[in-house]
């Protein structure tokens, strides 16, 4: 008898444990999946079910984020503006919810209020980059007076003097500097622990490799 | 025995959870099925799930899909899509569930309506704008003259010889220009009779233009026709210097950005002598155009949502010409014209909680012209003009919802002109000061978001003429349609009359207006049309009983009694069709204009068109990128027909008519970099074609010969080139 109840009582703890667990591990093996494929139909397969997640899971402030780190990532391929601007919108309530359980911005959140940004320029340059622009930077100054050793400041610098013309100060030679500083940051960076976001060192890397190509006059 | 039972059933007791546990995990359901939008399209990259659980899946481009649950019972089917409405509907899962049909609504952007009857809207920040301010800038044939650019649109009229925007049958006194609010005094360079010249801003300076020609908001008054609004940049983009020179000049500006504030500096020196060098000219210079500027600004935020600008900007030039006596048909004049302008303004916004908004601002202008008016008949004239504006402001906004607003404001204008004529035969010294103040209140409601409307109220007072009035104001937009929206406009304008009239003492009422409005804009992704129509209605303008005309536009003496019994009418139709989408890289827009418009004021003999109306207008307007070669090509080709003259021989007043009118204009910009310097390399020929455009006819006194009126310039070259370094952020690293 004491035997059964102290195994009822071992099986309800051991659900307890795994559903903390499990609400890493389901959000860990969604993120990788967004994070490891190519293909726009994966990404938002992968994206949906990070936004199930933070529906789900809505007291942690990290489901949130990568909920809006999904929607962004699905502007990257995508064509058509109006669009972007949809995925965009969802990624910026998604974020706002993070920032709302946590009470107030953190580092990641900072960076991720850039890449929205950033994003947002993407559908109309020439109309958006002032006004966007100065959002961008805003958020990347508040994101390193927080935590000047976040890599993912210095990427998405990287990233946006990368596609800047070269006649406006950017292009490839200009950036490489950005992606350098970061890559030696994320090289301090080696386990992957979900619950601090570590998410960028693929794209430096290929960002690198494009940056040390030759700038097109 | 009895107990070993009860312990039995306590055990299977015990048991049954462990055993239910285990079951859920055994009986998965797979649900299936297919999400579509209401015409029937299946929605693909659909997240579809069981609310409050992450089973889910995804919808494939059929629509279709299936994913595996353990739940059981009365749950909930969710759908959601970036650009359609999320979806639900209850489902009892007891096994597999299949064929499920989910409608999904697509999203209607709820884009807010927007007031357009009458106004045209450039801007950097506002989404949905027919124009930017790189558009203005860009605009061949316009050489970066904000005021030459607004005249490629609909409603305005082509201009060769005289300086200003004239709108919708008005003429230049009727459009009023203002900077951040405040009414910009004299918004042109000074310059010789019969040569038109250009606005005094550069357009880098702004971030927003709005231009109406017509049926204007509340906040504005003393402008019959049409308000052009252009709003300053806030704080600079980033820390930049800036070089540049063209065959106009030298000039060079820098701007720093701090923390929460930002500062502007500029300097420049003109001189012409190149630019007439190459231009085809009508006009002989003793002394070409030279002189130059100085501005500063700065803008400071105290907080998120305040904003404090100060500016400061000052010009002179100096310049003598030989030019056609506008007194004396095919006689020649020397003109000599020594100007000097200053402009210093305060501003300051606030906004308080999102609830409220404040807005204040005070400004104040000075001009001096000191011309040199030396026709042979009489020897040594001078003329002095000497202006000085001071104006304040204060607004206050309210906003009670999203969609519900009033805001209320108070302006004031002390104003004074003085003219000193001085010759060896005579000396006169007239002059005004004018204390006018207005009131006014505008609510922006919009009951459901296909439609808005603007009811105001504005009351103008003037100390000078004693007199006031009360202009209600209306405007209204419905959408139809996806893309589509009419617009409606109306509203009361006054005016003060003439400062001729004013300076010789003369007292009349103000002048009056009354606009109808309507038109219908269609606007989908980078496609816009436009349809206006418009009635307007001149009352009390200002009539000289007189039986002689002058058509001397320069320097009108008044002769004879002067009241406000002139009167008159405008109205037109016209089209905007602008298309970025169609070919890439390229951007084009036409604008036509057809106005029918008559008046009888000023020392007109009888009721008729004025010389400055063309009834046709047309501009086409083409801009395209070459990616390769980093290169914009722009083009503007300008068509008016003949406007009326007058023949003193013709018994019909201001019965002739000019030629048309036809001008082509390219630029060419190109964009590089020289070492870090963002290099633009610019070239333009106005008047491609070298047509000898004529503005008019003038009639020796007796009658017996005419002389063409001609613009100061046929074929002309532009060519120049800017710099600019922008700041390298080390503490970007």
């Amino acid at each position: 008898m004491k035997k059964l109840i102290l195994l009822a009582a071992a099986v309800c703890l051991t659900t307890v444990t795994t559903f903390a667990q499990n609400f890493q591990e389901v959000l860990s093996k969604a993120f990788t999946a967004l994070d490891t494929t190519w293909t726009q139909d994966k990404k938002i397969e992968a994206s949906n079910k990070l936004g199930l997640i933070a529906k789900k899971f809505d007291k942690e402030w990290l489901a949130s984020y990568y909920a809006s780190y999904g929607k962004v990532s699905l502007t990257f391929n995508e064509q058509d503006g109006t669009k972007k601007d949809a995925y965009l919108d969802e990624a910026q309530s998604f974020l706002e919810t993070a920032v709302a359980l946590l009470g107030k911005d953190n580092d990641e959140t900072y960076v991720m209020r850039a890449m929205i940004a950033n994003s947002r320029i993407g559908v109309e340059p020439q109309k958006r980059w002032q006004k966007y622009g100065a959002i961008f930077n805003e958020n990347l100054e508040k994101a390193k007076e927080l935590n000047p050793d976040n890599p993912r400041i210095y990427m998405l610098r990287g990233i946006s003097k990368f596609y800047t013309p070269k006649m406006f100060g950017g292009g490839k030679k200009a950036s490489l500097p950005y992606f350098e500083k970061a890559e030696g940051l994320f090289a301090k960076r080696t386990d992957m622990d979900i619950t601090k976001p570590y998410w960028g060192k693929q794209t430096n890397d290929y960002f690198i490799g494009q940056a040390k190509g030759e700038d097109k006059e | 025995m009895k107990r070993t039972t009860t312990q039995k059933i306590k055990y299977r007791l015990l048991a049954l959870p462990l055993l239910l546990l285990g079951t859920t995990s055994w009986a998965q359901s797979t649900i299936s099925g297919k999400i579509t939008d209401y015409a029937g399209k299946p929605v693909k990259g659909a997240s579809v799930s069981l609310q409050n659980t992450i089973d889910g899946a995804t919808t494939d481009s059929a629509g279709k899909f299936s994913f595996t649950t353990d739940e059981k019972g009365n749950q909930t089917l969710v759908a959601t899509e970036a650009s359609h409405e999320a979806a639900g509907m209850p489902l009892m899962i007891s096994g597999d569930v299949k064929d499920i049909l989910l409608k999904m609504k697509k999203m209607q952007k709820l884009e807010e309506v927007v007031i357009t009857a009458g106004s045209f809207d450039a801007s950097n920040d506002k989404g949905k704008t027919v124009l930017s301010t790189m558009d203005i800038i860009t605009t061949a044939g316009a050489n970066a003259d904000v005021v030459k650019a607004i005249q490629t649109l609909p409603g305005t009229q082509q201009q060769g010889t005289q300086t200003g925007l004239f709108v919708r049958g008005g003429d230049a006194s009727e459009a009023s220009i203002l900077i951040d609010e405040m009414v910009v005094q004299n918004a042109f360079f000074n310059s010789a009779p019969g040569v038109a010249t250009r606005s005094r801003f550069s357009p880098f300076q702004f971030k927003g233009v709005s231009f109406s020609s017509g049926g204007y908001s509340a906040r504005y008054g003393q402008a019959l026709s049409s308000v052009l609004e252009l709003n300053t940049l806030d704080l600079p983009d980033r820390s930049t210097v800036n070089l540049g020179l063209n065959m106009a000049g030298v000039y060079a500006s820098g701007s720093k950005l701090w923390k929460n504030s930002g500062g502007d500096v500029a300097v420049s020196y003109n001189n012409l002598a190149p630019f007439y060098g190459l231009a085809n000219t009508n006009v002989k210079y003793d002394k070409v155009p030279e002189g130059g500027g100085a501005s500063a600004k700065y803008a400071w935020k105290p907080n998120k949502d305040g904003l404090l600008k100060v500016m400061f900007n000052s010009t002179i030039f100096d310049s003598r010409s030989v030019v056609d006596d506008p007194d004396s048909a095919g006689q020649q004049l020397n003109f000599g014209i020594k100007s000097q302008t200053y402009y210093s303004g305060i501003s300051y916004r606030q906004l308080f909680k999102n609830k409220w908004s404040l807005y204040t601002a005070a400004s104040y202008s000075y001009n001096q012209d000191n011309i040199d008016y030396a026709p042979d008949y009489i020897p040594g004239y001078k003329i002095k003009n000497t202006d000085d504006r001071a104006q304040f402001r204060l607004e206050g906004k309210r906003f009670f919802t999203t969609r519900f607003n009033v805001l209320a404001g108070v302006e004031l204008q002390h104003y004074s002109y003085h003219r000193t004529l001085d010759s060896a035969d005579f000396t006169a010294k007239p002059s005004f000061t004018e204390t006018s103040m207005a009131a006014y209140a505008e609510a922006e409601w919009s009951p459901w978001y296909r439609v808005a409307i603007r009811p105001g109220v504005r009351y103008e007072h003037s100390e000078l003429l004693h007199k006031s009035a009360i202009a209600p104001r209306l405007s209204a937009a419905v959408k139809v349609g996806a893309y589509g929206q009419i617009g409606l406009a109306t509203g009361i304008f006054y005016q003060n009359p003439d400062n001729a009239y004013l300076l010789y003492g003369y007292r009349p009422n103000f002048q009056e207006a009354i606009h109808y409005i309507a038109n219908y804009q269609w606007m989908k992704s980078d496609r816009t049309l436009r349809i206006e129509g418009y009635y307007k209605d001149y009352k009390s303008l200002i009539r000289e009983h007189t039986s002689f005309y002058d058509p001397n536009q320069y320097y009108n003496f008044v002769q004879g009694p002067v009241d406000n019994t002139g009167y008159g009418y405008a109205k037109g139709l016209e089209l905007f069709w602008r298309d970025k989408k169609s070919v890439k890289n390229l951007d084009y827009w036409i604008s036509y204009s057809y106005i029918d418009t008559r008046r009888l004021y000023k020392d007109f003999l009888a009721e008729a068109t004025p010389s400055f109306i063309s009834d046709h207008n047309l501009n086409i307007v083409g801009k395209y990128y070459i990616e390769k070669i980093q290169t914009q090509i722009n083009m503007t080709y300008s068509f008016a027909t003949g406007r009326p003259y007058y023949n003193p021989s013709n018994p019909e007043f201001l019965g002739d008519r000019t030629p048309d009118y036809h001008n082509l204009a390219f630029t060419v910009n190109y964009l590089t970099h020289i070492k870090k310097w963002f290099t633009v390399v610019y070239a333009g020929v106005d008047d491609v074609t070298n047509r000898e455009n004529i503005f008019g006819y003038r009639y020796s006194a007796d009658g017996t010969k005419s002389y063409p009126v001609k613009p100061a310039l046929y074929r002309n070259f532009f060519v120049g080139v800017n710099f600019s370094l922008t700041e390298f952020n080390r503490d970007e690293l």
